[in-house]
């Protein structure tokens, strides 16, 4: 089994070869037959490197330690769970599943795209190919997840116990479809600058999948940093750690990409710069591999560092991006433009927000790499911390934020701004009545907190005064509404939503960043303390045996400053005894949408232990924020004139129309 | 051979994935102004629908389908008919289809030649450890007795096996643990005693502690000859600085072994290196305290060849012997070089070693005396 994975891999990598090329042949010379290559081949690799995945995961499962791969990364007493998220727990596995989702989007285009003009098909799995190619034979020269062991060892060298949580199951999975999502924008970007020519339906066939790959990399993104707010042990849930910041510029990118991509479908106008957006997220997303993947960071994510690997990356990274920038330079100038539009507009509103986006993740852009750059010329390591990025990203992203809830209600092509204005004086009450009340009711809050406080419901009110005014809230009577409300277009539901998510958001990073309450103490059994009007008494340690890992406990009983008993606190160090590796598992207890965190220091000299407890406002929101925000972007994605008519399809679809709508 | 089944009709799968669309015949293909135009179609129907709806006025509707109405007209302008020429399969059309096809298997089964393994067998832990144990290698029977004793940790037996093994494979921490749980349920015995001290010893780099030590005396009081225990306590006492006591007990110890006993070898060679460190050998730096060797001294001494470990031992015992003839009024000296011969199997030259120690001291003087007492000792005729 493992060998034909082994040579199932191979055999993908023999595929991605033809699918690179003979439909790109097949497309420059108009042979139909050639084009329609593309299609049966895509969905092949897409099986074999499947099998391959599934080969690998089956010597996980089965601890077969003759595989080194699995030998440096399991435990035959591991839990099965993390037996088989351990196979992307590396750098090997890590990037199978890589190509393996990067097959799957080739395969998604190749099955859906039957309607799409044809050499543009072509030209878009021909790219995926090659992308595919490269990245095939980066894993078989230099990462080989299948290399074997004779004789084969007896037990593993166990998983780095950071990693052996549920977080892995689902991070790096939901990361890498964002990631590799933006490959399909790509391709379709570059096939279109090979085809010298933009189809209309061009923005309507990209956004889906931008849409798509920004869902998950929102989920993976948001995943990603409850998992080191819990993991970690000190509450921390953004660190503007280069390994943070490679996989958020691709999403400032991405996110600037959707909303040009609305102006090119609606309007036929920023075509290309939507393609040169397209082009910089998925290279963004390549960029963020090589800085994780090349050794140049160090960080759990880095999981060897090799460098010949890191050349390997390089170059993988300069051909792709350097040489899709080349054919941007060569080819939009036969690219026809798209139209010229009035400053105050819906498009215009668009234009502004991919401005500040992109202004934006160029900030992150030079914060990240710019330490790196000193580093590797002077030597010298300089540190570019949360000061710089709040300071430029936080400026840049407060202007932005409050004009969010304009953008909606501004008409196409001619708006009115004090209309909408106007149209948002309820909101504007709201936000401006939450800063009151912050600043009257909790003490000693300082008037940028009122005012962030005041932001965040800005944009959660302007949101929802969006979906009010289109369903006529307030000039309608009630049933109309309700009934206007429900037959609203789903894109409008989807932009309401992930403007609404995004002020949760906002409103979780100000409380907690403004509110949060820490305490931290050296305790003795039967010794309280006090935090946020809760009580914890330490109780003691007790100490628990896992499958693999011994667990100190410390149990805490919580209780309310007036005596209400709540339950008890355990939080924990674990020992993993094969790595000789401690972790921290803190211990949260959710109030509504705040939580108290307790995490367990070192022991005293005095018989007792050092205790952290934070209590963390709001906090909740900054991820269900983001779930809402991945909610906005399905819902969008279900909207009906998201699929591209075929001119043989129409008919039918007609009909369904018909029957479908009764009144 | 399952596998090159597998994987040639994995090869067929994706070759004829390749030929696929060269089988049908293909279907005309919109021309993609044709999509164009669905596309404005479809945004003409919007506009409507949103008109319907009451998001947009009347004049804006108005203005949206003229541009989209405009856009059409474009289109119509701007489309061409298809090229009916090209759609025809060219040579090399098929030439780049026959290529393509021939490719897959060519780059496949090279490349999987160069860094596929195919001859290994999977391993899955489970197969390894249930199979028959004659199939195991000592690390799969190791890890079997393990799982066992996992599941039933008061079976003193296992213990008992497992403690030498791991000994053996240099598994120091484990095999002390298993030599105390067999002491612990079995009972103490001399080898399980000497065993652990000998564990805890090899932990330590070869550094007999106060641990090892009562481990080897309690062998002792078990088994007075235990000749484990008996080399490591001299060993001790080596290490301690008293090095010709450890001489003195080594000497015993190979004198009552069996000629193939190893511990007769070993104790010959710590005597060896004894006597060279009492005949302040050339590694030690004068005013140093002699001390038992080194990790590294041992390491260093494992990895030389016997034949050079030899010679470096009789470049030792030469040199001491030049040392006693220009300087015979050393009685502990003569002792070392006699003992030293004898260990080395040259008993002509202990015997002559002894003449001339007998030379050097006047029969009836207490060193006279004690040489004579080591000549008994080690067997040589008396000179008397």
């Amino acid at each position: 089994m493992v060998e034909i994975g082994h040579f199932a891999l191979v055999l993908a990598f023999a595929l991605a070869l033809v699918q690179s090329t003979i439909p790109f042949l097949g497309a420059v010379s108009g042979n139909d037959r050639l084009m329609a290559v593309g299609g049966p081949v895509t969905v092949t690799g897409f099986a074999l490197t499947a099998l391959s995945f599934v080969a690998l995961t089956q010597a996980y499962v089965v601890s077969d330690f003759s595989v080194a791969n699995v030998w440096e990364n399991s435990h035959s007493l591991k839990p099965m769970i993390y037996k088989i998220s351990g196979v992307w727990g590396n750098h090997e596995g890590s990037m199978l599943l890589w190509v393996l989702i990067l097959t799957f989007f080739g395969a998604l285009v190749a099955a859906f795209g039957r309607n799409l003009p044809a050499t543009l098909r072509a030209n878009v799995l021909a790219v995926q190919g090659l992308i595919g190619a490269a990245f095939l034979l980066f894993i078989l020269v230099t990462s080989n997840p299948f290399a074997r062991m004779v004789p084969a060892p007896i037990e593993g060298r166990d998983l780095n116990p950071v990693l052996q949580d549920v977080g892995l199951a689902i991070h790096p999975p939901l990361l890498y479809l964002g990631y590799v999502g933006f490959s399909v924008c790509f391709s379709f970007a570059v096939a279109a600058l090979i085809d010298g020519r933009i189809d209309a339906a061009w923005a309507r066939w990209v956004r889906p999948w931008t849409l798509a790959a920004w869902v998950f990399l929102t989920g993976g993104i948001a995943m990603g940093s409850y998992w080191a707010y819990y993991e970690l042990g000190w509450g921390g849930f953004w660190f503007w750690d280069p390994v943070e910041n490679a996989s958020f510029m691709p999403w400032l990118a991405g996110t600037a990409l959707l909303h040009s991509a609305i102006v090119m479908e609606k309007r036929s106008a920023l075509k290309i710069w939507t393609l040169l957006l397209a082009i910089l997220t998925f290279s963004l997303s390549l960029l963020g591999t090589f800085l994780v993947r090349s050794g140049v960071l160090t960080s759990v994510h880095a999981f060897a560092t090799d460098p010949s690997r890191g050349v390997f990356i390089l170059a993988i990274l300069t051909f792709f991006i350097g040489g899709s920038l080349a054919l941007f330079a060569w080819r939009s100038n036969a690219l026809t433009p798209g139209g010229v539009f009035q400053p105050i507009s819906r498009e215009g509103a668009l234009v502004l927000n991919n401005l500040f986006l992109t202004t934006a993740t160029a900030t992150v852009f030079v914060g990240t790499l710019y330490p790196l750059f000193i580093e590797a010329f002077a030597g010298d390591k300089i540190s570019v911390g949360a000061p710089f990025f709040d300071m430029t990203f936080g400026a840049l992203m407060v202007p932005l934020l409050a004009m969010v809830p304009f953008g909606p209600l501004l008409a196409w092509k001619r708006a009115d701004l004090y209309a909408a204005a106007q149209r948002l004086f309820a909101a504007f009450g709201g936000a401006l009545l939450a800063v009151l009340a912050v600043l009257v009711v909790v003490d000693g809050a300082s008037v940028a907190a009122a005012l962030g406080i005041g932001l965040a419901v800005w944009l959660v009110l302007g949101a929802l005064t969006d979906l009010a005014l289109r369903s006529g809230i307030g000039s309608v009577g009630p049933a109309v509404a309700l009934r206007r409300l429900a037959g609203l277009p789903r894109s409008t539901y989807g932009t309401a939503l992930a403007h609404l998510g995004l002020g949760l958001t906002v409103l979780g990073i100000v409380g907690v960043t403004s509110f949060q309450g820490e305490r931290i103490v050296a305790m003795r059994q039967g010794d309280t303390t006090e935090l946020a009007g809760y009580t914890l008494r330490f109780e003691g340690m007790r100490t628990v045996k896992g499958p693999n890992f011994t667990e100190d406990q410390g149990i805490f009983a919580l209780g309310t400053a007036a005596g209400r008993d709540l339950g008890e606190i355990v939080s924990a160090k674990r020992l993993y005894p094969a790595r000789q590796m401690p972790t921290t598992e803190a211990g949260i207890r959710t109030f509504g949408a705040s939580q108290l965190y307790v995490s367990l220091g070192d022991l005293t000299s005095d018989g007792g232990i050092v205790v952290r407890i934070w209590w963390k406002p709001m906090v909740t929101l900054i991820w269900g924020g983001a779930l809402v925000m991945m909610a906005g972007g399905v819902v969008s994605l279900l909207d009906r004139r998201l699929r591209v008519g075929a001119p043989a399809a129409r008919k039918r679809r007609d009909k369904v129309a018909a029957a479908g709508a009764p009144s | 051979m399952l596998f090159w089944i597998l994987a040639a009709l994995l090869t067929t799968g994706a070759c004829l994935s390749v030929l696929l669309p060269f089988a049908r015949r293909p279907a005309q293909a919109p021309h993609a102004s044709d999509h164009d135009l669905e596309v404005y179609k479809d945004q003409l129907g919007e506009v409507e629908r949103d008109f319907g709806r009451g998001l947009i006025g009347r004049t804006e509707a108005e203005e949206a389908r003229a541009e989209i109405g405009r856009r059409i007209l474009r289109l119509s302008g701007s489309a061409a008919p298809a090229d009916p020429a090209k759609a025809r399969d060219g040579a090399t059309a098929r030439f780049a289809a026959m290529a393509a096809v021939l490719a897959v298997p060519l780059v496949s089964w090279a490349v999987y030649s160069a860094v596929g393994s195919p001859d290994v067998p999977p391993q899955p832990l489970e197969a390894r450890l249930s199979g028959n144990p004659a199939q195991n290698t000592m690390e799969e029977l190791v890890a079997r007795a393990e799982r066992h004793l996992a599941a039933n940790p008061d079976e003193g037996k296992g213990w008992d096996v497992l403690g030498p093994i791991y000994l053996r494979m240099g598994r120091y921490p484990e095999a002390a643990k298993a030599f105390a749980a067999a002491i612990r349920l079995e009972g103490a015995s001399a080898a399980r005693e000497a065993g652990l001290g000998e564990a805890i010893a090899s932990e330590a780099g070869g550094i007999i502690s106060a641990d090892a030590a009562a481990a080897f005396t309690r062998a002792l009081a078990l088994e007075p000859d235990y000749p484990k225990a008996r080399f490591y306590l001299a060993t001790a006492k080596a290490q301690e600085g008293r090095l010709e006591e450890a001489v003195a007990d080594w000497t015993t110890l190979a004198a009552t072994s069996a000629a193939d006993s190893p511990w007769r070898a070993a104790a010959e060679q710590a005597i060896a290196e004894a006597t060279r460190r009492l005949a302040g050998g050339t590694t030690t730096p004068a005013g140093e305290a002699p001390s038992g060797p080194s990790a590294e001294d041992v390491a260093a001494a494992e990895s030389m060849a016997p034949a050079d470990r030899m010679a470096m031992i009789e470049t030792m015992v030469a040199g001491l012997d030049e040392k006693l003839r220009q300087n015979p009024a050393d009685r502990e000296g003569w002792q070392r070089l006699i003992r030293s011969y004898v260990v080395l199997g040259r008993k002509d030259d202990a015997l002559a070693a002894l003449k001339r120690a007998g030379e050097a001291f006047p029969a009836g003087t207490e060193e006279a005396r004690a040489i004579a007492a080591l000549a008994a000792e080690l067997g040589l005729g008396s000179t008397e």
